[in-house]
């Protein structure tokens, strides 16, 4: 036995009539509930096709830029950025932790290494790095040539200093006006 | 030969002039030279020394073939480094270490050196240092800082500025950049 005839069978006489008047209201509220549903539905169409003309439009993006622009909206910004509120804003930021948190998540992100792994294998990252090398490299070079020849001026004298002959004769430096 | 400058005071004139744009270069700038050299040629001596040995532990070869390769690989090493010296010297006037302390080992008129004269100067070397390094005393007496190797070979060790490694690598970067930007040549018409 179902539900419906079990309780047609509790109501006794009243049992049909209530059946029936329940069948009635539901066919004349059918229609009334298809006009609201499509109502609503065209209603959300309606909507998402007025958001996307806004957003495809270059209107927005004038919008954008005169906010941008305008002396009123940026003394507004700046006010707001020297004010006590702005500085309690970041404080409250760090100290809720959030910053923390967001850093931890990014340092255990694999993507982030992978990234880092692409930029230190970059051409443009490796060469600069051997250009720093060899930059290095050279001013080694030019240091233990500089002290080198002084050592070389440095040991003669001494030797001939030391068998009393006279320093050697320098090369004549190049003339200026040549 | 009667405008070439005096020789200095003390010191026999040596027929050449002592100074044709050419400057000479010291022993400790030498010495530093060829500690490089030496650096490098140990370093390929080892290597090779290891590579051999490696080669040689996979075949079955008898005590005194062994001795033998021994010798031989010795020599071989000697004459490696001699042609070293030889090859750089003949060619550029410059080994890697001359290269680095910007030197080179010129005839005395400033020109390449001859291989023979490469071999000699090689000899000279050797002989200059045999006597606990007695034949190099001369380059702090010379007046174009001689020593015996270069008094033997008619050469001279001057200097050789040049542009470093960086600045060649930084000139051959540019180059390819340059060539890389270059618009392809547009078809014949």
């Amino acid at each position: 036995m179902s539900d419906d005839e079990k309780g047609t069978s509790r109501l006794g006489v009243l049992g049909p009539l209530v059946g029936f008047s329940t069948r009635a209201a539901t066919a004349t509220l059918r229609p009334i509930v298809g006009v609201a549903e499509a109502a609503a539905g065209a209603g959300l169409s309606l909507e998402r096709r007025a958001v996307n003309r806004v957003l495809e439009s270059d209107g927005l993006e004038r919008v954008v830029v005169v906010a941008i622009n305008s002396e009123h909206i940026q003394a507004a910004l700046k006010q707001a950025l020297d004010s006590d509120g702005a500085v309690q804003l970041i404080d409250s930021l760090f100290d809720s932790g959030l910053l923390d948190h967001f850093f931890e998540r990014l340092l255990a992100s694999e993507s982030l290494w992978n990234l880092i792994d692409e930029i230190a294998g970059s051409p443009a990252v490796t060469a600069a790095i051997s250009q720093q090398g060899l930059g290095f490299a050279d001013q080694v070079g030019d240091q233990v040539r500089d002290r080198s020849r002084k050592a070389d001026d440095l040991m003669e004298r001494a030797a001939r200093r030391l068998v009393g002959r006279q320093p050697r004769a320098l090369p004549a430096e190049p003339d200026a006006s040549t | 030969m009667s405008d070439l400058p005096a020789a200095p005071v003390g010191e026999a004139p040596t027929g050449v002039a002592p100074d044709q744009g050419l400057q000479y270069v010291g022993l400790a700038t030498r010495v530093v030279s060829f500690v490089v050299d030496a650096a490098l040629i140990t370093l390929v001596d080892i290597v090779v020394g290891i590579g051999a040995a490696l080669i040689l532990s996979l075949l079955h070869i008898p005590h005194q073939l062994r001795t033998v390769l021994a010798v031989l690989g010795g020599a071989l090493l000697v004459l490696g480094s001699i042609l070293y010296f030889v090859i750089f010297w003949c060619t550029t006037g410059q080994t890697p270490g001359a290269r680095v302390m910007q030197l080179r080992v010129v005839t005395a008129d400033g020109s390449r050196i001859k291989p023979r004269w490469a071999v000699v100067r090689c000899i000279g070397v050797l002989l200059a240092a045999l006597p606990l390094f007695a034949g190099f005393v001369p380059i702090l007496y010379d007046a174009r800082r001689r020593g015996f190797q270069d008094w033997l070979a008619r050469t001279v060790v001057a200097e050789a500025p040049g542009p470093s490694i960086a600045e060649v690598t930084r000139a051959k970067r540019r180059a390819i950049r340059e060539a890389s930007e270059q618009p392809p040549p547009g078809p014949p018409e």
